[in-house]
């Protein structure tokens, strides 16, 4: 690694959509750099964990440092900052973003511009980054290059005659991106002599060197062996290495103002640095931390309980070990008289909730049950004193309560206009209330609702997407707390509460709910041999009942000599099932049915 | 290799397909009544000869474990498509490989208007001592339903050739829990087929297979099936009219006068070893369960191989057993899902000598609650909590037959 001067260092990040091509594009620049030789390119380079693979997104963000020789014939220093794409991660996005001086805002060009980018794009934006707007995919046949154009301009006010035509696929556009980038993107500003503050902007755990941490120097510089500390969690450690990522890690012995890379210092645990601390010298430490440190705050709370009670120690284990490398992860021990011993957990939102619980059973093998997401309520009781209740089984009762109320988030939804009724319907359906609509240009609008998280939160993106058969995208952000007229309503099987899935609903919404939910639990129950009523109650009032009704015949009539193999898998399979369930009294309940809130028709 | 004394014959022809089947069968269609077997059966012939060609030559790859059979059964199918010629050379074939006892059960399935005087005293000349006739129902539109190729006078008429031709045990078939179904025809179907003085009886309460056209047309919620309540009702009522009739209910789905238990079936049921023989058939051997193919140039195809390796002796079955390893908890689970189809259920001695008394032990552990709720019985109860080492294990008639998968999966879950 070549030492390299401020004045051509160029630091940017990508925003894109989901599927507009972000990820190849970085594969690109990476081989028309010579960062990545054809041979050793894996599709999709940046993209490292399995799960992002999978579902084509980009959880973790990583970076690539670049070496590029430009028209004008210097060696210039183009690093690369990967940014997550998922609502969930917003925070992560704010300090990638901080870490950079520009930005490609890569738009297919026969979509156009989405939510998430353009959320992604007004905190650029506010980060004073210089934007180059890229139309990708321009081979394809349905590409509109101009409509795209026009439309970047309307809504996100930004020039596009100088916008890139590319195709990451076919390399088209790639050499005017770099050449975009060196001279539209400013280099950093030369505080080599100030004392040292570098952005984390992302790390992970490495079971052998501890956490690696990702960083931009911002002011000063760093060495191999400094003692350093994280003004945030105010530790101290020493750099065992420190390096660049090409993207693979290389070792170096300095790095200054304006550049990117990673140290390892035998650091415990994420959490021990997280995304926004500020790294100092212990020796001569700055005055200030960099501003816009937040500590990640979960949002949605849930229940994870071992379907064998035998695997509780082998869950807490799991957690423990995944807390390691993941420090937005919250959980704390709950027992529950219907599910005994599990932990609640919080997490930034549902894709935070799914991955963990995905990677707790892949990773971890473990067999979970997991309980209906919850958020956060605030209560504010007769005595006046506030409480945040995570869990509705903690719920006080009325009687104690001054008032309740519940967080709200701002839902921007982008929509071809076709699907602004069926939208505006399932908004309202959710208890939304209408702020703006705008026609982003005559096909595509965007409309702007106010709503309880707890609403968006259940199967809210799911019935979004299928509405719009694809088409609209959504971005949230929290607006606060909004009093409201919440109740709890409980769930009876076979006559006992079920505090698990127990749920706080709208006083308004309670009934339907209560008959959705009964009616849901019905079918998903198998039947026992005895009749098992199941009610839904508020307080000790009764809103909702059903009965799944006794077994009387459950036998194989035929069973000869051709039969025994294929008879015997079937029961095996019932078998393992019923092993799966959780059993409540003497009732065995599947796991789905701990979800079943959110599968309601309503 | 412990003595095989049963051997079982798939023959795959059909007139058409019925509506609840998923047994490999291929069909031939419909054909002229009367005249000989042979005349019934012209237009296949050609299709059948060369199957029982096939499956002559598979018999003869086999080498015998030096035991005569003692069952034979024929099942389809409809093995009453062969001609007796066709018939004599199968059980030419079995004598001439394994030999057959003198007094040997040999059970045929037949079905109404596929045969005629002449063919079932053939049948009978050529050995064959006990026929199942499909009946199915006396309605002609539950018959229509189910899509049976005959009528119910064709029904009548069968077991008038059957007894004509001397046979005196004689089995029938009926299906309970048909869609449209009622209380009232299901005990008229009984009542009708006591009528006829069968020697044995099988009710089968509906199974709606996987890719049967029954499964195609009738999807959970939406179907004229009869009720859970319905069927296990119609299930009381069989098992009560027929108690009533001097029949025996040895099995889940099985009825016999005293003496008449089909002794094939019950090699099934009491988990030991049988030949199979035949397209899709499954033989019992060397403990290793082996399914025949499906389709027929499947099973032509390995038949010709098995020749060409010139390996006689049940080849796949015994490469298959020296792949596996001790699976005694396997083996208790076959023995327990068979054997507890069986009225008289399973002797605890034999039990806690095949597989230990540590895994009776927790077997009758996980059996108390349905010993409580009167699902399962121990016969005579034991005077203490003690293990029973000298009882019977069953379930109880009708109820633990009809709940007899909750007693079976608690098993299963308890040993795997």
């Amino acid at each position: 690694m070549t030492d390299v001067p401020v004045s051509r260092i160029r630091n940017f990040s990508i925003i894109a959509h989901i599927d507009h091509g972000k990820s190849t594009l970085a594969d690109r620049l990476l081989q028309a750099t010579g960062t990545v030789d054809a041979r050793e390119m894996k599709e999709q380079f940046l993209d490292n964990m399995d799960l992002e693979r999978e579902r084509g997104i980009t959880i973790k963000l990583q970076a690539a440092r670049m070496n590029y020789t430009a028209q004008d014939g210097q060696h210039y220093v183009l690093n690369l900052i990967d940014t997550p794409g998922h609502v969930d991660f917003s925070y992560e996005v704010s300090r990638s973003l901080a870490a950079c001086e520009g930005a490609l805002l890569v738009v297919d060009a026969s979509q156009g511009v989405e939510a998430q980018t353009l959320a992604n794009v007004y905190l650029a934006l506010e980060h004073n980054l210089e934007i180059i707007p890229v139309l990708n995919k321009i081979d394809l046949p349905g590409a509109e290059p101009d409509r795209v154009k026009q439309e970047i301009e309307d809504i996100v006010g930004l020039d596009c005659s100088q916008a890139i035509l590319a195709s990451a696929k076919e390399g088209i556009g790639i050499p005017e991106i770099l050449e975009s980038i060196v001279h539209l993107v400013p280099p950093p500003q030369d505080t080599v002599s100030q004392p040292l503050r570098a952005l984390i902007f992302d790390s992970y755990y490495d079971p052998y060197r501890g956490v690696i941490v990702y960083f931009r120097v911002m002011d000063g510089k760093v060495k191999q062996g400094d003692r350093v500390r994280l003004m945030a969690s105010r530790k101290e450690y020493q750099i065992d290495e420190l390096g660049v990522l090409s993207p693979n890690q290389v070792r170096v012995d300095e790095l200054h103002a304006g550049e990117v890379g990673y140290i390892a210092a035998a650091i415990k645990a994420v959490e021990d640095a997280r995304v926004g601390d500020t790294i100092t010298l212990a020796t001569a430490p700055a005055p200030e931390p960099l501003p816009g440190y937040v500590e990640a705050k979960p949002m949605v709370f849930c229940g994870l309980f071992p379907t064998d009670a035998d695997q509780f120690e082998d869950l807490r284990e799991a957690l423990e070990k995944l807390k390691l490398s993941d420090a937005a992860l919250n959980y704390e021990p709950e027992t529950s008289s219907a599910m005994g011993f599990g932990f609640r957990c919080g997490f930034l939102g549902l894709l935070h909730m799914e991955i963990v619980q995905e990677r707790l059973e892949r990773e971890y093998n473990l067999d979970l049950i997991t309980t209906a997401p919850s958020v956060v309520y605030r209560v504010t009781t007769l005595k006046g004193e506030v409480l945040y209740i995570d869990n509705p089984s903690k719920l006080p009762d009325p009687q104690h309560r001054e008032k309740m109320e519940e967080p709200y988030v701002q839902v921007d939804i982008i929509t071809p206009e076709t699907y602004v009724g069926t939208l505006m319907e399932l908004a309202q359906s959710r208890r939304g209330v209408f702020k703006d609509m705008k026609y982003l240009t005559t096909e595509r609008t965007t409309l702007i609702y106010e709503l309880p998280l707890a609403e968006v939160a259940t199967d809210f993106f799911d019935q979004m997407k299928s509405r719009s058969r694809g088409y609209a995208s959504m971005e949230y952000q929290l607006i606060g707390y909004r009093e409201n007229p919440l109740v709890k309503l409980d769930i009876m099987i076979n006559g006992d509460p079920v505090d698990p899935l127990a749920t706080i609903v709208h006083r308004d919404k309670a009934y339907s709910v209560g008959r959705a939910l009964t009616e849901k639990l019905k079918e998903l129950i198998p039947r026992h041999q005895f009749k098992i009523p199941i009610q839904a109650a508020i307080g000790a009032k009764v809103i909702a009942s059903e009965h799944i009704p006794a077994l009387r015949k459950d036998v194989l009539a035929k069973c000869y000599g051709g039969d025994i193999s294929r008879k015997k898998k079937l029961l095996q399979k019932q078998a393992k099932g019923k092993k799966r369930m959780k059993s409540i009294g003497t009732v065995d309940v599947p796991q789905e049915a701990f979800m079943a809130v959110l599968k309601l028709d309503s | 290799m412990s003595p095989v004394r049963s051997a079982y014959i798939h023959i795959p022809f059909c007139r058409r397909r019925c509506y609840y089947c998923d047994f490999p069968v291929s069909v031939v269609g419909d054909k002229p009544p009367g005249g000989s077997g042979a005349q019934i059966n012209g237009s296949n012939s050609g299709t059948i000869a060369q199957y029982v060609q096939v499956l002559c030559q598979e018999i003869r790859q086999y080498v015998s474990s030096g035991e005569l059979l003692q069952t034979v059964f024929f099942g389809g199918g409809t093995p009453s498509l062969l001609s007796v010629e066709q018939l004599n050379q199968i059980l030419t074939a079995l004598d001439q490989q394994f030999g057959i006892a003198t007094d040997a059960e040999i059970s045929m399935e037949i079905d109404p208007a596929t045969f005629d005087l002449a063919q079932v005293k053939g049948y009978k000349a050529a050995g064959v001592n006990r026929v199942s006739l499909g009946v199915q129902a006396f309605q002609p539109e539950l018959l229509q339903v189910a899509g049976r190729s005959h009528t119910v006078a064709d029904i009548l008429m069968a077991v008038d050739l059957i007894q004509q031709a001397g046979f005196t045990n004689l089995s029938l078939d009926l299906i309970s829990g048909l869609p449209h179904q009622t209380l009232e025809q299901w005990e008229e179907s009984l009542e009708q087929a006591i009528a006829l003085s069968p020697t044995h009886l099988s009710c089968y309460d509906l199974i709606v297979e996987a890719g049967t056209p029954f499964s195609r047309q009738y999807k959970l919620g939406n179907t004229p099936l009869p009720s859970d309540e319905m069927a296990a009702e119609m299930y009381r009522t069989a098992q009560r009219l027929l108690a009533a009739n001097k029949f025996e209910h040895y099995e889940i789905s099985n009825y016999a006068k005293p003496g008449y238990q089909c002794q094939h079936n019950r090699v099934y049921w009491k988990n030991r070893p049988f030949y199979g023989f035949g397209m899709g058939a499954t033989s019992y051997l060397y403990g290793e369960r082996f399914a025949r193919p499906r389709k027929t140039w499947e099973y032509y195809e390995w038949v010709k191989q098995e020749g060409r390796r010139e390996k006689a002796v049940g080849e796949d079955e015994r490469v298959r057993s020296q792949t596996r390893v001790g699976k005694p908890a396997l083996d208790l689970l076959d023995t327990l899902m068979l054997g507890l189809r069986l009225a008289e259920g399973l002797d605890m001695a034999w039990l806690i000598e095949q597989f230990g008394e540590e895994a009776i032990a927790r077997l009758w552990k996980c059996l108390q609650p349905y010993l409580q709720d009167g699902l399962v019985a121990i016969v005579p109860a034991p005077k203490d909590d003690q293990l029973p080492t000298s009882s019977h294990l069953r379930l109880t008639d009708p109820e633990g037959f009809l709940l007899s998968n909750v007693v079976l999966t608690t098993i299963f879950e308890e040993f795997e």
